[in-house]
């Protein structure tokens, strides 16, 4: 039975797989003259079987492509489409659209050449992503007037 | 947005290779933001410490070991070093 998982349980990346390892707690002994000794801590192996006991929650490519439009339908009720065509909808909000036109205009330069052009709209591009990302934080910075301040 | 509509407002004028870079602007999205996240589970065996996973997995965003005793999930932490390996298993 696996208790305290969230103490004694680690993982590491190693290439392509992940490794699980559990702290075993070194286990005290009373050795022959009478002393008590306590052994050292160790990283082992995962000593027993729990089914679906890992969990990832990762990004992935998700459905990049959708039938409906993603603003106007929920996520669950739209269908992925697999082959994508000129009136097949991008699975982003507006703000990440126009990040892809900035990635698709940055594309553009780059195939023409124009690489400032090309840095230019990848700058875009990013900045439009943490737009995004922000749009979802709303955060109050407030902070201390001076007793001396002019009001 | 549809691709057409992407296609109009960057000024491209190849379909396919419009829906190409869509597919890398998107990877890019899901590489540094968590836009979309996928969950995984996989059944831990006693003494295997390799676990692989999802073919699709772009970038972690945590790992969690049930707890079968309080019967939840909960996450631990990623050791930054490998750690000293003294009995292992047969590869």
């Amino acid at each position: 039975m696996s208790t305290q998982v969230d103490r004694d349980w680690f993982y590491r990346h190693n290439g392509k797989k992940i490794e699980i390892y559990r702290l075993k707690r070194g286990e005290s002994k009373v050795r022959t003259d009478g002393v008590l000794s306590s052994g050292a801590d160790e990283l082992i192996y995962p000593d027993e079987t729990i089914t679906n006991g890992l969990r990832i929650e990762y990004t992935a490519f998700i459905n990049p492509f959708v039938s409906s439009d993603p603003e106007s339908t929920k996520d669950s009720a739209n269908s992925a489409v697999t082959a994508p065509e000129e009136t097949t909808h991008v699975n982003l909000n507006r703000m990440l659209g126009l990040a892809i036109v900035s990635y698709i205009r940055a594309m553009l330069a780059e195939a023409a050449g124009d690489i400032q052009k090309k840095e230019y709209y990848m700058r875009d591009f990013f900045k439009k992503i943490s737009d995004n990302e922000s749009n979802k934080r709303n955060v109050s910075i407030s902070s201390a007037i001076g007793p001396f301040a002019v009001r | 947005m549809t691709v057409l509509e992407l296609m109009e407002r960057s000024g491209s004028d190849n379909t396919n290779l419009t829906i190409a870079w869509i597919k890398d602007a998107v990877n890019l999205i899901q590489s540094n933001t968590k836009h979309d996240l996928k969950t995984e589970t996989i059944t831990i065996t006693e003494n295997t410490k390799s676990y692989e996973p999802a073919a699709d997995l772009m970038a972690i965003d945590n790992i969690s070991i049930l707890d079968t005793q309080a019967d939840q999930y909960k996450r631990i932490r990623r050791l930054a070093f490998p750690p000293t390996v003294t009995v292992d298993n047969s590869p």
